[in-house]
């Protein structure tokens, strides 16, 4: 395949013109932050964490979503989008109930990596404090929406990896949430396969097994993208 | 109906409007209905029966005709006089006076209350006279509920032009070379739009016609869909044509359930008639068009959400690029164009690309319907040549302020836009004459405010509706419009200090810049321009530190 030419953060690099831009910093060990993305899933764009400048264009674009083009001058560390990084993490942190210390992911949780990846050193917004649900309807797992991001990993994987959708969003602006099935307690549901992959695409505290105590979360993000190239290899 | 049936179909109608002496409008657009016009419709349609006038004079129910608070309307013509505030106990007079002693009712005339001498042709009062209507052209002249009245005034003319005097490709040359740029509020020019969908190939492209509109105080499409649904039809049949398109969706909103059923109306017409289905007018052109109904959401206006939800998915946008005009509803190539910009197709492929883009400014070329609202005297639906100033629309047109108020600021593009103050009166009403003072011309919403207006609260006010709008996928958005509502209304309160506000402006910046959609890019721009214009206010009231 022909690859074209991009420069990244000053450098030129030849790449693969169907990658994203994400896809081919990672390739090129380029880090570029993320939440919402997950390997094996549809990009969405949301979580905003991983915008990029592109010469010529004068919105800022997510890297997941947008793919290279040729002579593409992309820059990934500039002052702006650092300041970003910064404030879209203060921000996941004061829409939800975060506290890390009590958290069976706490020292596991990749929103917890994000804040120490960017220095994070108190929010400087008031946390909203919503009330949240705990949902431990299910037999073995357990939602709690005060650590959820929105980040709707969840949804994804079971929509197009289970292809149960269990998972749903409701509501809008910042009183969303997490829905199973028609806003059903999750040990109703009637579409959940209990199969779990949820759980492990979930990038924080918010879904996890129970009989777990604090702290003691082990999640296998990359076990989703193991599952979609293995079907793909038995097609 | 083939292209000779159209004609003659045409001239029959226009005949039987020759044989009449007169034809009397009722307006039946949303406001006036809600002010009791079909009352006096029914009462004016018994009246001329009674008294056996049925062959002379026609009482129609009509679309909107502008002058939306002086409701309801009663249009006269061909003498064009029309009368306010119109109720079944005052319209005996105007039926004795107009119709039985032919002599226009003084003070029933438009305006007769605010106006020392009012006009009797009602297009010589300057609420008219600085008008100039093409997209709103017949809208309040015919009955919205009959084709043959839209045949009267040279209806679906347009459409057979283009399909058998033009190739798509010429179509979409004269759409380019009218200029005419996207009146949803982005300004993105048609025909460039038309062409890149042309130029993608596919089995199966998409038309659809974004009619959600949510802006707080606009009411233009509403009106243009009440009032003449058949040329946004006709319109949507053209843009089919020329970019190779069989199937086209409306969305309007489900707060507009007139729209909706005079559009559905006009469908059955069309189609019934051959000017919408297989074949049109015998052309190897077939179209058809669905109407999808929005359920409430704001975001829906945006095309990417707005796709999602004709797909039946949640109405949330997605990133762009692929831009709909390469990959849109269910993954085709789409065109998606507001329903005023449809309404403006027609007339620019009778008369030509050059005739339309004679109007208006070099880079905005044409007319733009604005919503008036607010403290305003004369508020309703007028169009306007690109380039009009602020202070012609207000002063001339609106006849100013309420109450002798004084001007304070002029809100455009809705929960979008900015606020204009007082010092840019004079600024141009086009495309980049807004940005440039931190506004954006935004789909027609325009809220005049007098001095009474507190810009902290307005602001606030706007945040808080972008706030509950937004669809909660990007974090922007979602927890930003929150936290600069929050911050707004600390300032309001009085209680935010020099801190809240650094922080505030450098949050505001970032929602812009961030957010994916264009609902979270624009929701600062309240915040952003009255902190322009009017940062005195928010200084004010910030605690001095001790």
């Amino acid at each position: 395949m022909n690859k074209i030419p991009v420069i990244i953060d000053d450098k030129s690099f030849e790449v693969d013109p169907h990658k994203t831009i994400l896809e081919v910093c990672r390739e090129l060990d380029i880090e570029i932050l993320t939440m919402c993305h997950l390997k094996g899933l549809t990009d969405i764009g949301a979580c905003r964490l991983c915008l990029v400048e592109v010469e010529g264009i004068n919105k800022l674009l997510s890297a997941c979503t947008t793919k290279v083009a040729a002579n593409m001058v992309i820059k990934t560390q500039t002052e702006r989008i650092k300041k970003y990084q910064r404030i879209t993490t203060e921000l996941f942190f004061a829409d939800r109930n975060h506290v890390c210390a009590v958290c069976v992911s706490n020292g596991k949780c990749e929103l917890q990596n994000l804040g120490y990846k960017v220095e994070l050193d108190r929010i400087r917004y008031p946390h909203l404090f919503p009330q949240c649900e705990v949902d431990t309807s299910h037999p073995w797992y357990v939602m709690d929406h005060n650590r959820c991001i929105m980040c709707t990993r969840c949804v994804r994987v079971c929509n197009e990896v289970e292809g149960a959708h269990n998972w749903d969003v409701m509501n809008r602006g910042h009183q969303v949430r997490i829905i199973s099935d028609f806003n059903t307690p999750w040990g109703e549901s009637s579409t959940c396969t209990s199969c779990g992959k949820c759980l492990h695409a979930c990038p924080t505290g918010a879904i996890w097994p129970k009989a777990i105590v604090q702290g003691q979360l082990e999640k296998n993000p990359g076990m989703v993208n193991e599952l979609v190239e293995r079907r793909k290899m038995k097609l | 109906m083939n292209r000779n049936e159209l004609q003659t179909m045409a001239e029959k109608a226009k005949e039987k409007h020759k044989q009449l002496k007169h034809k009397i409008c009722v307006c039946c657009g949303a406001s006036c209905i809600s002010s009791g016009s079909e009352d006096v419709l029914k009462k004016l349609q018994d009246e001329i029966k009674t008294r056996g006038l049925e062959n002379q004079i026609e009482v129609v129910p009509s679309g909107c005709m502008g002058p939306c608070n002086q409701g309801p309307l009663v249009k006269y013509m061909p003498e064009n006089t029309i009368y306010q505030h119109i109720n079944c106990e005052n319209l005996d007079r105007v039926i004795q006076s107009q119709i039985v002693e032919n002599k226009p009712l003084e003070d029933l005339l438009l305006f007769a209350d605010s106006r020392e001498k009012p006009f009797v042709n009602a297009n010589e009062d300057p609420f008219f006279k600085k008008q100039q209507k093409i997209a709103l052209k017949d809208c309040g002249d015919i009955n919205p509920e009959e084709i043959e009245d839209y045949w009267a005034v040279g209806g679906y003319k347009a459409l057979d032009k283009a399909l058998f005097l033009m190739s798509p490709e010429e179509v979409i040359a004269e759409v380019k070379q009218s200029r005419i740029r996207g009146r949803g509020g982005a300004g993105y020019p048609t025909g460039l739009k038309w062409e890149s969908v042309y130029k993608y190939v596919s089995d199966q492209k998409y038309v659809i016609c974004n009619g959600d509109e949510g802006d707080p105080g606009a009411f233009m499409d509403r009106s243009v869909l009440e009032g003449n649904p058949h040329r946004i039809l006709e319109g949507m049949a053209i843009a089919g044509y020329a970019i190779g398109a069989s199937k086209g969706f409306a969305y309007i909103r489900g707060e507009y359930p007139l729209a909706i059923k005079r559009f559905e109306l006009a469908i059955k017409q069309a189609t019934k008639h051959g000017l919408l289905g297989k074949n049109i007018l015998g052309s190897n052109f077939s179209f058809e068009v669905e109407v999808r109904i929005g359920a409430g959401a704001f975001v829906c206006g945006e095309e990417t959400a707005l796709i999602a939800s004709i797909e039946g998915k949640r109405g949330t946008p997605k990133p762009r690029p692929p831009f709909p005009a390469e990959s849109g509803l269910w993954g085709k190539p789409t065109l998606i164009n507001n329903v005023e910009t449809y309404a403006a197709i027609a007339p620019i492929i009778v008369n030509g690309g050059e005739w339309y883009s004679a109007t208006g400014t070099p880079k905005s070329a044409g007319t733009k319907v604005f919503a008036l609202a607010g403290k305003i005297n004369y508020s309703g639906l007028i169009e306007v040549p690109m380039g009009t100033t602020l202070r012609e629309i207000v002063f001339e047109i609106g006849g100013g302020i309420q109450g002798g108020g004084e001007f304070k600021a002029a809100q455009t593009g809705g929960p979008s836009g900015g606020c204009i103050p007082e010092s840019h009166l004079d600024v141009s009403m086009d495309y980049e004459s807004l940005v440039n003072l931190g506004s954006i011309m935004g789909s027609g919403g325009l809220i005049v405010m007098d001095k009474s207006s507190d810009m902290v609260d307005v602001a606030r006010y706007f945040m808080e509706f972008c706030m509950d709008e937004s669809c909660g996928k990007c974090v922007p958005c979602r927890v930003g419009t929150k936290m600069l509502h929050d911050l707004l209304q600390k300032i309001y309160d009085g209680k935010a200090t020099q801190i809240d506000l650094d922080r505030l402006e450098e949050l505001a910046v970032y929602v812009k810049e961030a957010s994916l959609c264009g609902l979270g890019g624009s929701a600062p721009n309240p915040l952003l321009s009255t902190l322009r214009h009017f940062r005195e206010e928010y200084e004010s009231k910030i605690l001095k530190e001790a």
